[in-house]
């Protein structure tokens, strides 16, 4: 029989036991495996939102494209840039709080995404906005509009109808006009957060929203390189240097050293906890497994069962409980990380497509490494009660007890 | 009488280095001047002193004596799992305390075979697969195995019982499947302590009679008893007190 054989036998033989042992390596694997996912999950959900739509250098005031500052003349800059030998297309990205008005009910509150392309390459000009649409077509015209899914679900507007927008670009206090949008398409915005409504058009839409008090100034700016995403970023920050040019993975980066640091510093932190946590619940059990079975051990060791072969069958015990156990987990940590991502994805300000949880073939290996590390730790001492014990004084032992 | 199955033509395990040596010859164990003395807290307890012996093939020998007085000791140290504090123990002419702890391992599981007073089958396993598990341990093959431990099993007259747990065997069925696991391997020298302990007269009575078979068969026999009745089957009978041999008597 061999020491898988025999150590199967011996977890059958106390299943409430194994039962335990094996549920609780699920459970902890699960979360395990869940605080893995989330170690890098945003960086690679952030970099995979960041990539969609082929903008593979960005262009802000600050160190990052959110930080609130605007870019100057950012028209004018925009058409440098598009004639930079290494840009295919830049495109202009200007945001305004919006209030949308209603037949009924309080108005809604969105922000409007305003852009404008600028392109020297024919293929340049077919590149699509920073949204995706879902039904009908993007906005051209400077009365067009395109709104997303939850405004058109909460104001029962599809293409063809239309919007009145007050905008609110320079300050909060403004008193501007309303203005009449048709809505030419449903879309979905990648940086939209679920509690937040978007729409999207012209740079001359949000200019016309804004009764012509945008100027040139910008939010951010989307490049698109020849291929060359770092040689771009360097021509944009040679041909401009006060303002800031990223490739999305320098982005992700310096998204990596702020914001994200505390997601890998908790992950770190609960993994530890974790393996540290089904590292004592296995070798708990397997020392009381091993101490209720000191004589047969003895025995065995009479018998002539080498003192390899007994230790082979502690870690082959232990190898049972974790594996079984690290098989359940799996589809148990996937489970609480879609539960767990959808309560933080409600938090204010999360993109709808950003994940904290993301799967990677990567993380099933560091999975997988973690629960042998642990199966061969956790049977350490174990082994060592059986690989040093006293032959006779533990079967003089068992015949008094 | 009924022969012991032979494990000379199923056992194909690995060739023990410790076996290699004079496995015809008459002397199995050569114990001289051996001593066992264990530190305590209160001071050094010899359990041991001092004990010459000598366990020839086919020899039937019991130990008797008042507990406490080194029956057990002797027989674990003769089993090569107990080693002594002095003289010298040789076992088909090698020198237990010069062999290694793997090597003793395969010396106990190809020529020695124990069987205890708490028969320590494994409850998971049926009486069929206890009595395979030295032989498994020693390489053997599985068809092999499984044919000798059926033999072995006919021997003890648990044939029928072969697929019964130990909790669905009574006390005397439980030390006959412990016997035959003894004797998987063929051992030469088969060491029993208290064999008859935790069984009534006319069990225990039965596990002497198929003791004394075995023994006839050729196997060497040391039995550790308080049982008279036990020890009075065999051929040497040696009266133990205060870790030394008091009286030796031979039938």
């Amino acid at each position: 029989m061999t020491a898988i054989g025999f150590a199967w036998r011996s977890l059958v033989r106390q299943p409430a036991r194994a039962a335990l042992g094996i549920l609780g390596v699920a459970a902890v694997g699960a979360l395990l495996f869940d605080m893995l996912l989330l170690s890098r999950g945003l960086i690679v959900s952030m970099q995979d939102l960041l990539d969609r739509g082929g903008w593979d250098v960005r262009v802000s005031a600050g160190e990052l494209p959110s930080s609130g500052l605007r870019i100057p003349n950012a028209i004018d800059t925009a058409d440098a840039i598009s004639r930079l030998p290494s840009v295919q297309a830049a495109l202009v990205v200007r945001t305004a709080s919006v209030q949308i008005d209603r037949a009924s009910g309080q108005p809604i509150r969105a922000s409007f995404q305003g852009v404008a392309t600028r392109s020297t390459d024919p293929a340049g000009s077919r590149l699509r906005a920073p949204w995706t649409i879902l039904r009908g077509r993007d906005a051209e015209g400077p009365n067009e509009v395109v709104i997303d899914e939850k405004l058109a679900s909460e104001s029962r507007l599809e293409p063809g109808g239309t919007i009145t927008m007050r905008a609110s670009c320079v300050a909060d206090l403004e008193a501007l006009p309303a203005i009449r949008l048709t809505v030419v398409g449903v879309a979905e915005f990648p940086f939209q957060s679920t509690n937040e409504s978007t729409t999207g058009g012209t740079f001359d839409a949000l200019q016309a929203a804004c009764g012509g008090n945008v100027g040139s100034e910008a939010d951010l700016m989307l490049v698109t390189s020849k291929g060359d995403a770092d040689g771009t970023a360097a021509a944009i920050r040679a041909l401009r240097p006060e303002i800031r040019a990223a490739t999305n993975t320098e982005v992700v980066g310096r998204l990596q050293q702020t914001g994200f640091t505390y997601f890998r510093q908790i992950s770190s932190v609960l993994t530890t906890v974790t393996v540290s946590f089904a590292v004592l619940l296995i070798t708990v059990l397997l020392t009381v497994s091993v101490n209720q079975r000191l004589g047969e051990i003895a025995a065995l060791r009479a018998l002539g069962f080498s003192r390899m072969r007994v230790v082979k069958d502690v870690l082959s015990e232990s190898a049972l409980i974790v594996g079984i156990g690290g098989l359940l987990s799996l589809p148990l940590g996937l489970l609480l990380a879609s539960g767990l991502d959808r309560i933080l994805k409600g938090m204010p300000g999360i993109p709808v497509a950003l994940h904290f949880f993301v799967f990677e073939r990567q993380t099933l290996a560091v999975h997988v490494a973690l629960l042998v590390a642990t199966a061969i730790i956790a049977a350490l001492y174990p082994m060592r009660i059986v690989s040093t014990l006293p032959i006779a004084a533990t079967l003089r032992d068992e015949v008094i007890g | 009488m009924t022969s012991v199955p032979s494990s000379r033509s199923s056992v194909s395990g690995p060739q023990s280095p410790v076996s290699a040596g004079p496995t015809t010859g008459r002397l199995i164990v050569d114990a001289r001047n051996v001593s066992r003395v264990f530190a305590m807290p209160a001071g050094p307890v010899t359990a041991v002193r001092d004990v010459t012996l000598q366990v020839n093939n086919g020899d039937h020998i019991a130990v008797r004596g008042p507990s406490g007085c080194g029956k057990s000791t002797l027989l674990h140290m003769l089993g090569c799992v107990e080693p002594q504090t002095s003289g010298t123990l040789l076992f088909d002419g090698q020198d237990i305390s010069r062999l290694s702890d793997a090597r003793r391992s395969l010396l106990r599981l190809t020529q020695i075979g124990f069987v205890f007073q708490r028969f320590f089958l494994l409850p998971m396993l049926t009486a069929l697969e206890n009595v395979e598990l030295p032989m498994s341990e020693a390489g053997v093959a599985k068809q092999a195995r499984r044919t000798r431990a059926i033999e072995l099993l006919e021997y003890v007259g648990l044939a029928p019982r072969a697929d019964h747990r130990p909790s669905q065997l009574s006390g005397g069925e439980m030390q006959r499947v412990a016997i035959a696991r003894a004797l998987a391997n063929g051992p030469r020298l088969l060491l029993a302590d208290e064999p008859t302990g935790e069984l009534d007269e006319a069990t225990g009575a039965q596990i002497a009679a198929l003791l004394d078979r075995v023994n006839r068969a050729g196997t060497a026999l040391v039995i550790v008893t308080h049982d008279p009745a036990l020890a009075d089957r065999a051929g040497r009978v040696l009266m133990m007190r205060d870790g030394q041999i008091e009286s030796q008597r031979v039938r």
